[in-house]
């Protein structure tokens, strides 16, 4: 997540102190990401560093508030111009480990799956319960962000359901344990009937 | 009272080498005021479980019950009637019959129980118009996208005061948006009493469901519990 570049937009809209840019933020993402009050003045510090904010005198208050520069517009401009990338990512775990699970013996593949996938739909439904009931326009902003969220989600479930049936075609066999003992069952995902 | 009770139901189709198992002792209770969602691969037994629930198909061994009455134990005449009255369908290839109009389509379950023409016709439009439809209430399902048919159909499973709610893909044709509001209008309906069952393959809509009960070869392999409190959301992102 950029908070430089979520911090040059909200500069956008009027100046803004710490305090308000925090408050602002989470207004925006329904608290879903909290910000902590540190991790925006040292982002300010870099910004005004880099001549994307000037910082105001100082209100009644004690609170400095931070203007958008020329070239934090433009900054924030190409932002919005460029499309996220996907790589670089953090590391998916479920991915690791479901791989890793078709290599390593006794590792019962479709009870792991399952217990991913009920767990992602607890999360699912979780974030379903706080959708708003109604569609007012200033819940939008926050709107967009669960529904970015329940799609994540969504996702990994699809992937899940599509491991379960691609391993319903290939069996794992593990390697056969040393002779004489029993080899024990074969992980396999329960066979998916095709209608 | 449970609306609905499955008491370890099996349904085999056929006999011997070719039989096919399509449930095996499945059980299933929904409550009033509960929407549950049930998913699983392609010939896992969904459509069966609803046809079941529907009094549409008969159990093989074990018992359907719906507001307490055993299904297997009524007359022809009486299942007919429990299932016009107090249960909502919405099939797979959602049955709309061509030669009437979407009102039409939406009224004749209404009609067929009694109901005067013209009140059917005031319910049927209600109904429509909670799915988004006023607009399309005079044109024949031919006339009509197949996200709209899909809505018609949804409309006709809730006129009245069904209150038993049987969905089997029902968002399948709507794009994701329409989908929703699809949803929020079944919810609203099952938060005022009604119990219902929603197929689906899609997990974003199973989760509008209070519980989620995943089927593998006709079995229940395992379910999603109620959620506690909606308030923890946030702590779990
Ligand atoms: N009338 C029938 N005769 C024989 N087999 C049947 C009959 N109806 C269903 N089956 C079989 O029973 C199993 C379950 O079918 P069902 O229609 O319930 O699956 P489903 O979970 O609804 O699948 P889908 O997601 O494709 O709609 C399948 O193997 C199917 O081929
Ligand atoms: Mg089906």
């Amino acid at each position: 997540m950029s908070i430089r570049h979520s911090i040059l937009a909200l500069l956008r809209r009027e100046p803004m102190h710490g305090y308000q840019l925090r408050a602002a933020f989470e207004a925006s993402t329904g608290g879903t990401w909290p910000l902590n009050i540190g991790q925006i003045y040292t982002t300010l510090g870099r910004l005004e560093r880099d001549g994307f904010v000037r910082p105001l005198p100082e209100t009644e208050s004690g609170q400095r508030p931070y203007l958008l520069t020329t070239a934090g517009e433009s900054e924030l401009v190409a932002w919005f111009d460029t499309p996220v990338e996907r790589a670089g990512r953090p590391r998916d775990e479920m991915a690791i480990k479901l791989a890793l699970a078709l290599t390593t013996p006794k590792v019962d593949i479709p009870a792991v799956i399952q217990r991913q996938r009920t767990a992602t739909m607890r999360v699912l439904q979780e974030y379903t319960r706080v959708k708003p009931a109604a569609e007012c326009p200033e819940e939008l902003p926050w709107l967009l962000v669960l529904d970015a969220l329940l799609f994540q989600a969504e996702a990994e479930i699809r992937w899940l359901d599509h491991c379960e049936a691609r391993l319903a075609r290939h069996p794992v066999q593990h390697p056969a344990p040393p002779s004489g003992s029993t080899a024990p069952a074969p992980a396999t995902v329960a066979s998916v009937k095709r209608s | 009272m449970t609306l609905l009770d499955l008491i370890d139901v099996h349904r085999t189709h056929g006999a011997g080498e070719t039989a096919v198992h399509a449930l095996r002792g499945v059980c299933l209770a929904v409550d009033p005021g509960e929407l549950v969602a049930v998913m699983g691969p392609s010939g896992s037994g969904k459509s069966t479980l609803l046809n079941l629930a529907g009094g549409l198909d008969s159990p093989t061994s074990g018992q359907v019950v719906v507001e307490g009455q055993v299904l297997a134990g009524l007359p022809r005449r009486r299942l007919a009637a429990l299932r016009r009255r107090r249960i909502g369908y919405v099939f797979q290839n959602l049955n709309l019959l061509p030669s009437l109009t979407a009102v039409e389509n939406v009224a004749l379950p209404l009609e067929l129980d009694g109901v005067g023409v013209r009140g059917a016709r005031r319910l049927a439009l209600a109904s429509l118009d909670t799915v988004g439809l006023t607009d399309q209430a005079a044109r024949f399902p031919d006339e009509l996208s197949g996200g709209q048919q899909q809505r018609v159909a949804i409309a006709r499973a809730l006129v009245g005061d069904r209150r038993l709610v049987l969905t089997d893909e029902p968002t399948g044709a709507l794009d994701s948006e329409t989908g929703e509001a699809v949803l929020r209008v079944l919810r609203t309906r099952i938060d005022a009493g009604a119990g219902g069952i929603l197929v689906t393959h899609e997990a974003r809509h199973a989760a509008w469901a209070d519980r989620v009960v995943f089927l593998r070869d006709g079995a229940v392999v395992d379910a999603s519990g109620p959620l506690p409190t909606a308030d923890q959301l946030l702590g779990a992102s």
